[in-house]
């Protein structure tokens, strides 16, 4: 091992570090903005849409997240429909996210007392500003922790879409490698990365999970 | 849409046989690296609850920091990483060690939550009626903990399966690596990424189907014990 070539090292790794965040942040959105509307339909009467979230939920959850990507990165080539690495990574781990977070905003929508509910509407407020004033707000402080662990957990996932060439961390690592053979080096490098990115990270969602308990 | 069920009809005889060893070493690879998670995990978290402090220290470390990084990260430090130091692992072995490894640091922590679950006056009361420390774990504690984190380590076991499809990163030869082989000979990606994807959903759903009900059955359990 060769400890001077490490500021040549870091430089490209840190490249791709700023696209494992961007591609972490969108599918993040990705995966907020489908988990709620379909923990949403799933509390609505829409009946006839609940199966078929509840399948949706099952297929993504049951499969890994590297077929889907392979699926979605090569597979929809061979139907025609060319789909670049990187907004192949963010559609496979935001339909995956979706399918995790759906089931986590269920489950805090699930947790507010439907008291708070008919109080709400006993006092004249419409269902749209109930839920935009009194069950949103206390599902959001529910599901704050699972959320901050989900954003983790993604954080670590993204490390597979190099597996379809998406140029994140690990994509510039295995680049390195095949061009300096400082193996051991890159490796150690790319993981102590990830691990300043999601460090920081989970500290921040210990700390939600306390006060999470003290409010409680 | 027959033209595309067509072609699995057409290349079934020949791809069946090529995938059946793969799924088995699939299944090998998750259940050899659950094993290890385990071990790891209840040592960690025996550690992490010990009275001597560089021990506790060296198991928050291990947690924190295979808690922090991507399996994946792990898997090409072990295969690739290590041979410059002239240490090479076999694919297989890199990959159920990598994983395991990474899991073992999440078992830890649900160990550790479920040894902590248990009310400390079990211990004082086993440990007053002249039990020894060694018989109070095995007999007071470790079992009413197992009830507590069962559903999270069958959880850990469908992850695990899962997991195990960035094994064919390293070429482990498993499942992933065996249906992107053929989809690269025939030029069939999407049959054989589907039906992949087909297969691992019929190992995971099951084990998430049995895993709701211990957690239902678990809940109840809870519910008549506090009653």
């Amino acid at each position: 091992m060769n400890f001077s070539e490490i500021p040549a090292l870091i430089e490209p790794l840190l490249i791709g570090a700023v696209t494992t965040v961007e591609i972490t942040l969108v599918s993040l959105l990705v995966a907020v903005v489908i988990g709620l509307s379909f923990a949403l339909i799933k509390l609505s009467r829409l009946k006839a849409l609940h199966w078929l979230i509840d399948i949706y939920v099952e297929i993504f959850r049951g499969t890994p997240v590297l077929a889907q990507l392979f699926i979605i990165y090569f597979g929809l080539a061979y139907l025609g429909i060319r789909v670049n690495a990187f907004p192949a990574a963010i559609i496979g781990l935001g339909l995956n996210g979706g399918a995790v977070l759906t089931e986590v905003f269920r489950a805090g929508l699930a947790a507010i007392h439907h008291g708070q509910r008919e109080a709400a509407l006993s006092v004249g407020m419409t269902p749209w500003s109930t839920m935009r004033y009194i069950i949103l707000p206390q599902t959001w402080r529910i599901t704050l922790p699972p959320l901050g662990n989900y954003a983790i957990a993604l954080l670590k996932d993204t490390a597979v879409v190099s597996a379809i060439a998406a140029p994140e961390i690990m994509f510039y690592a295995r680049n390195l490698v095949t061009s300096t053979f400082q193996t051991t080096l890159i490796y150690i490098l790319a993981a102590l990365l990830y691990f300043c990115l999601s460090f920081p990270l989970a500290r921040l969602v210990d700390r939600l999970e306390r006060r999470g308990r003290a409010w409680t | 849409m027959s033209a595309f069920f067509a072609v699995y009809a057409e290349h079934w005889s020949n791809w069946w046989p090529q995938l059946v060893p793969a799924i088995g070493n699939t299944i090998l690879l998750t259940v050899f690296s659950f094993l290890l998670a385990v071990v790891i995990g209840v040592v960690l978290a025996l550690g992490k609850l010990s009275r001597f402090r560089p021990l506790r220290a060296f198991c928050i470390g291990y947690i924190e920091v295979t808690r922090g990084i991507p399996s994946l990260a792990l898997l090409f430090l072990i295969y690739y990483g290590l041979v410059p130091l002239g240490i090479v692992v076999d694919a297989f072995v890199a990959g159920f060690v990598g994983l395991g490894m990474s899991a073992g640091g999440y078992l830890a922590e649900i160990f550790r939550s479920g040894i902590q679950a248990v009310h400390r006056g079990q211990r004082e009361a086993a440990l007053a009626v002249g039990m020894t420390p060694i018989r109070t774990f095995r007999y007071i504690i470790f079992p009413q903990a197992l009830r507590i984190v069962l559903p999270p380590l069958l959880n850990m076991v469908i992850i695990l399966l899962k997991d195990t499809s960035i094994c064919s990163l390293i070429s482990a030869p498993e499942l992933t690596l065996r249906a992107k082989d053929l989809a690269m000979m025939s030029f069939l990606p999407m049959h054989l990424f589907l039906l992949a994807g087909v297969i691992y959903f019929l190992m995971a759903w099951p084990l998430s189907l049995v895993t709701r009900r211990v957690e239902r059955r678990m809940r109840r359990g809870m519910h008549g014990a506090t009653n």
